[in-house]
């Protein structure tokens, strides 16, 4: 009984942060959600107005375009991060000289704020000034836009956040790596198996819990992704980089407009929660049920 | 199907030294077994007959073919690890048909080969199971399947079946002579076990830190040793050795222990005074009047034999008879000791003399 009080002690001052700042916000964006509010407007009140938002919701093109773009960008992002970030944790596997070095600085993006990786970006890729658009058109006579083409905007905004976050993956890849017990391998190649066999019959199946805790985290991530794009491009041009995080904080702040930024927020949540569960019915939970 | 030739092989771990000179001739079809104390190489030699440990110097061939440098899956042959080494996200049935879905196989073929080997080794409930919800020897088992289901030109087995029951263990000897009268393919065969080595070997190799002591038939090794160590190592319960010289008795040479007990000598080349070590098997000795007297210590019947353990002085030493005895500890009783079933050694060398 005792140890029991001293637990809730010790973990009280966690549970009462965690209270107020995640479980209150929570049910206070799912409340704002069937509302309206505009709190600079003439007419601040907060007014209920039922599923109002949701159905405004899934008659804006705006959303839908954001959704649309975001999902592209998701996997675009994710599934670069992961085969350039095992092919890295691989390359890490081996001894090279110089590898601790190499592996301590390929790391860096990941300790740089998100907005400060939008405003270098913005630096490098900005016509006329940046580095990136004067060797493209200095060696392959390509002149890069991102102001003007979409598809130049969203190529830059995949390709910033595979830099800034391919890291993490490789780390989590060399976790996954490094705890392989070294048997299976051996017997792979006595049972005959090639390179590319062992790949995809042993090494792969092996470290699939480890890709698909890293795959969860990238696309929550990715999903809210707000500020390195909002600086990068502001969601331009028109609407090509307009993921739903910018898309948010579009409707929330410029507009003001609390009750459907919430709305939106909500059905963000509820996606992330779906496509979670079915990667995890897809690829974990069968194998577990049948061992 | 091949013969392996290991010519002077040697391993070096770093600095570390563990394989020094090894020479063994395995001839097409020959059943080999390798044996010797934990730690002396035995692993290490099959792994490097595999190619997952590459071999410091010297050269294996398997059938006529230089395999120094030559990659495990390349080399054709069959191994079952010490530790199984099955793959944990398959199941029982995919980890024994995992070398022949490589291989590229029909799955038809495949199927009928995996139930052929999961009959035989009793897997046939377990087949859909994955390899943590096995018991030890049952993984063991599966580890032999996989082996057995294809058609090598070498097996490799390191100690197949130091975790099953007795039972079991019989069982299995059986089926890999079968195995191996079958297929006629050459095997090479790790075990701490003097009875698998015993019985299934065409030829055994004795091991100790990293060199070989002697390499020969089961029965040849344990009636010429050439060393102490092979002598002890071989025959179970093991030989017993006791320290003397050769002195001159009043009716021709005997052996007299530091104590004062003199033993009967064979016909030998040892000179009188010499330093020796006299070696005598357990099942060599009998029990009955006139021989030397020892005060008997324990007396273990096991039903078909009584053991007998026995003191001279300062020497324990081990009999094992076919008749029953009623000896009580204290009790002195005579060993009968044939003078042929001797084995000298030098006591400096321990080299048989
Ligand atoms: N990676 C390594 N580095 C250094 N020494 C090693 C390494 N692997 C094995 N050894 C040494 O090589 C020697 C032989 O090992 P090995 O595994 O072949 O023994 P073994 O005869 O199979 O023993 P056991 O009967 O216990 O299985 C041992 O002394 C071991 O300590
Ligand atoms: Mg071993």
């Amino acid at each position: 009984m005792q140890s029991n009080k001293l637990g809730w002690f010790l973990l009280a001052p966690t549970l009462v942060v965690l209270f107020f700042f995640g479980v209150i916000p929570f049910f206070y964006v799912v409340w704002l959600a069937f509302h309206q509010w505009n709190p600079f407007a003439v007419n601040p009140e907060i007014v209920f107005n039922g599923a109002a938002n949701f159905r405004q919701l899934v008659f804006d093109q705006g959303f839908l375009a954001s959704l649309g773009v975001t999902i592209a960008f998701v996997f675009f992002a994710v599934t670069t991060e992961l085969i350039i970030g095992y092919a890295l944790a691989q390359a890490f596997m081996r001894d090279f000289p110089g590898k601790a070095f190499f592996r301590t600085i390929h790391t860096l993006p990941l300790i740089m704020a998100p907005i400060i990786v939008g405003s270098i970006w913005k630096l490098m890729t900005t016509p006329s000034i940046g580095i990136i658009p004067q060797f493209l058109d200095n060696w392959f006579g390509y002149d890069l836009n991102i102001g003007q083409s979409a598809l130049a905007a969203f190529t830059v905004t995949v390709i910033m956040d595979v830099w800034h976050w391919t890291p993490l993956v490789t780390l989590t890849m060399i976790a996954a790596l490094v705890s392989l017990p070294p048997d299976p391998f051996e017997q792979a190649q006595i049972d005959g198996a090639n390179k590319r066999q062992i790949f995809w019959h042993i090494t792969l199946p092996m470290i699939r819990p480890a890709i698909l805790a890293t795959v969860f985290i990238r696309l929550m991530d990715a999903l809210r992704t707000v500020d390195e794009v909002l600086m990068l491009t502001g969601g331009g041009p028109g609407s090509a980089t307009r993921y739903l995080g910018v898309h948010i904080f579009k409707e929330v702040f410029p507009k003001t407009n609390y009750g459907y930024g919430s709305a939106v927020s909500v059905i963000v949540l509820y996606l992330t929660i779906v496509v979670c569960w079915l990667l995890f019915v897809a690829l974990i939970a069968p194998r577990n049920k049948k061992g | 199907m091949a013969n392996v030739a290991i010519r002077d092989v040697i391993k070096r771990y770093g600095s570390v030294q563990v394989m020094h000179g090894v020479d063994v001739d395995i001839e097409d079809g020959e059943f080999v077994v390798l044996v010797g104390p934990s730690g002396c190489g035995k692993s290490t030699l099959l792994r490097m007959i595999a190619g997952l440990e590459a071999i410091s110097g010297g050269e294996i061939r398997i059938g006529d073919r230089l395999v120094n440098d030559v990659p495990p899956k390349e080399r054709d042959i069959a191994m079952v690890f010490q530790s199984y080494a099955l793959y944990p996200h398959k199941t029982v049935a995919e980890n024994i048909g995992f070398p022949l879905k490589m291989a590229k196989r029909p799955k038809a073929e495949i199927a009928e080969k995996v139930n052929y080997a999961a009959d035989i080794l009793d897997l046939t409930k377990y087949l859909d199971r994955y390899p943590k919800a096995l018991s030890g020897g049952q993984r063991q088992r599966v580890a032999m399947g996989r082996a057995i289901v294809r058609d090598p030109q070498v097996f490799l087995f390191d100690e197949p079946l130091s975790n099953l029951d007795a039972k079991l263990r019989v069982t299995m000897r059986v089926e890999i002579k079968e195995l191996h009268q079958r297929l006629g393919t050459t095997i090479v065969y790790v075990t701490h076990d003097q009875i698998e080595a015993m019985t299934m070997a065409d030829k055994i190799v004795v091991m100790r830190d990293g060199r070989v002591e002697q390499i020969g038939a089961p029965l040849d090794l344990y009636d010429d040793p050439r060393n102490v160590f092979v002598a002890g190592f071989i025959g179970s319960p093991s030989m017993n050795f006791i320290h003397g010289t050769i002195a001159g008795g009043t009716q021709g040479r005997v052996f007299r222990s530091h104590e004062g007990l003199e033993l009967p000598l064979p016909p030998t080349a040892a000179v009188e005074g010499q330093e020796v070590t006299y070696g005598i098997r357990p099942e060599h000795i009998s029990v009955g009047e006139g021989g030397i007297p020892v005060k008997v210590v324990v007396v273990e019947p096991t039903g078909s034999e009584t053991q007998v353990f026995a003191r001279s002085g300062k020497n324990l030493i081990d009999a094992i008879v076919k008749e029953r005895i009623r000896a009580r500890p204290g009790e002195e009783i005579g060993f009968r000791i044939d003078a042929a079933d001797v084995r000298l050694f030098d006591r400096k060398t321990e080299q048989r003399i």
